[in-house]
């Protein structure tokens, strides 16, 4: 009982990091990127270049392959998602089109990965030692693995709520217009969100890889679908409902992955499912 | 008068199509025919897909879902029910989709839009993972095996019987009340809904002709392997690919579809034989080329340079 109960807290955390991302990216761009989970995949091989070349310590990595992906998002909302606004008459032939080049760009990521890297699948293991907690063994890079996303998601909170550029964001969500009447280049801010969505899942993608040896060129949209039952589950657009999701997801999964590892996906599918068609705005949802 | 001998000229290369596609394995060697077959397979996916989706613009990313319960239907009954003739297998597989279709819809088309193209998609996931499930834990067999042989020209003709059957069928349709119903539907629901459309009901049928129609081709389909297993039945690429097809042809025109089938496939062929290990990576790059350069697809390029020639005369 006990091990579901901090074992799925441990998951939980990690999904919500990971649904974060793809939550600012919806709230503030529109744009539902279905290529999410392989700028995760991305990060997990860039932690893994650097550890099995240079020997560099996986925990430091986190802070190249989030710059590095980061940078890597805002290439690529400005070059493709940019115009793609731009070309769309309305919301829905954006939400179609958009749907497709996510599509088709985690195509692109997905081959070139494979290309330098191989199918074999492929991990950065560290702090791999067990610890007690109340009689309960769990490994200790599971729990900083929480703790990090923890303090990152909480560090998200703050930055949207109380600093000057969340301001900016929130304002660029509610009123587009009128931020741009107020001098808010909304260009820029769409292009930081779409960037700091990539380098939120990137650092869950190399924290992913200390833990667990399974990444492979095709991992990636098993967390895209992760996240986004996370976020239909807690509201599109939603931050507390994003954190509230991860969890309450992280639980169902640790419990089906306990009792039959090849079904977790579908249950999850299901969730996304029931929760779709019962309540589509989500727990948090206006 | 006129009228009836421009009619005659649209009409008549249709038949001569027909007739060369009849006799293609007369005079193709084996690479081209199966080329051909292909090439006849996502024109068939595309436009199915199109029927429904295309028209009404309810994005549907499922089709794997429906092209692999065709493929396996027929190929568990080919093993343990091999009385049946073969065109019957074929048919039943058909209806089998058109039911199963009917319950997906009556639960997904509540949604719209980036939704509906999600739980579609879960929904054709659900079922890959729940047969695969299935197979390593209940029965303890990985795939199926197909038991009888088919030769390149039998497959190549339980193709193009199906496919033809099913541009015809589509055809109609679309001409028909029915597909200007869902056509109505795709330009606004509620103003369908107002002249009298029952739109649930329309929407509802029409997902289940479209499905019908890609589980019909996949079960022609299973006469081309001697193996099957869920990875290669529901491969997530048969969902993707008929929308793909259309966007690059153009959706909402009647040749969108068959033009952007043609035109990819042939395209992926060349890549995939040319460059082997970049094939998939240069298709994606294509699909976002198409995406940010061609918005309205093939036809849409077409369109603009008529009106140019047009303009230009006037």
């Amino acid at each position: 009982m006990l091990d579901i109960l901090i074992g799925g807290a441990i998951s939980g955390a990690i999904f919500a990091l990971i649904s974060v991302g793809l939550n600012l990216q919806y709230g503030v761009t529109r744009i539902l990127n279905i290529a999410h989970g392989d700028f995760l995949m991305l990060g997990a091989y860039v932690t893994f270049f650097f550890f099995s070349s240079y020997g560099v310590n996986p925990l430091l990595t986190l802070i190249i392959s989030g710059p590095i992906v980061f940078f890597l998002g805002i290439l690529i909302q400005v070059t493709v998602f940019r115009r793609l606004v731009y070309l769309s008459k309305s919301a829905e032939e954006l939400e179609f089109r958009s749907l497709l080049a996510c599509f088709g760009l985690s195509f692109i990521i997905q081959n070139v990965v494979r290309l330098i890297f191989g199918i074999t699948p492929i991990g950065s293991p560290y702090l791999n030692e067990a610890v007690n907690i109340f009689g309960e063994t769990f490994q200790l890079n599971m729990i900083v693995a929480a703790v990090i996303s923890i303090a990152i998601s909480v560090a998200m909170y703050f930055l949207l709520c109380s600093t000057r550029a969340g301001l900016v964001m929130r304002a660029a969500v509610e009123e587009p217009t009128g931020a741009q009447i107020v001098g808010i280049n909304i260009l820029k801010v769409h292009a930081v969100s779409f960037g700091l969505g990539a380098f939120l899942s990137a650092i869950a993608g190399s924290m992913w890889s200390m833990i667990y040896s399974d990444i492979t060129p095709y991992k990636g949209p098993i967390f895209t679908f992760i996240a986004l039952a996370i976020i239909v589950l807690g509201g599109m657009g939603s931050f507390v409902g994003s954190l509230v999701g991860g969890f309450l997801l992280g639980y169902i999964y640790y419990i089906t992955y306990k009792w039959e590892p090849l079904l977790y996906m579908a249950v999850v599918y299901i969730f996304l499912l029931i929760m779709l068609i019962v309540r589509p705005k989500g727990l948090f949802g206006k | 008068m006129m009228n009836k001998k421009l009619d005659m000229w649209k009409i008549l290369p249709f038949p001569l199509i027909v007739i060369v596609l009849a006799i293609a394995p007369y005079f193709l060697s084996v690479y081209y025919l199966s080329l051909l077959r292909t090439v006849i397979l996502w024109v068939t996916l595309s436009v199915s897909w199109h029927l429904f989706s295309g028209l009404t613009k309810y994005v549907a990313l499922g089709s794997a879902a429906f092209f692999g319960l065709g493929l396996y239907f027929t190929a568990k009954v080919l093993n343990y029910w091999p009385v049946l003739p073969f065109p019957v297998v074929v048919l039943l597989a058909g209806l089998l989709n058109f039911a199963a279709a009917l319950l997906i819809g009556l639960i997904s088309l509540r949604l719209r839009g980036i939704y509906f193209a999600i739980v579609t998609f879960g929904i054709s996931e659900i079922i890959r993972v729940v047969f695969q499930w299935w197979e390593i834990r209940i029965t303890g067999t990985r795939g199926t095996y197909i038991p009888i042989f088919f030769s390149h020209q039998e497959t190549y003709y339980s193709i193009l019987i199906t496919s033809l059957a099913i541009l015809l069928l589509v055809t109609f349709l679309r001409k028909s009340k029915f597909g200007l119903a869902l056509r109505m539907i795709g330009e606004c629901e509620e103003a369908a809904a107002h002249a009298g459309v029952n739109t649930s009901i329309f929407k509802t049928i029409g997902f289940a002709v479209s499905a019908m129609c890609i589980g019909l081709m996949g079960a022609s389909f299973t006469t081309r392997f001697t193996y099957l297993d869920t990875s290669i039945a529901f491969d997530s690429l048969y969902s993707f690919l008929p929308a793909v097809m259309t966007l690059l042809g153009g959706a909402g025109t009647p040749y969108g579809p068959v033009l952007g089938a043609v035109a990819m496939s042939l395209i992926s062929e060349y890549l995939s034989v040319t460059y082997a290990d970049i094939f998939l990576i240069i298709l994606g790059v294509v699909l976002v080329a198409i995406i940010l350069f061609m918005p309205n697809g093939i036809m849409g390029v077409v369109e603009k340079l008529r009106r140019a020639e047009l303009s230009g005369k006037g």
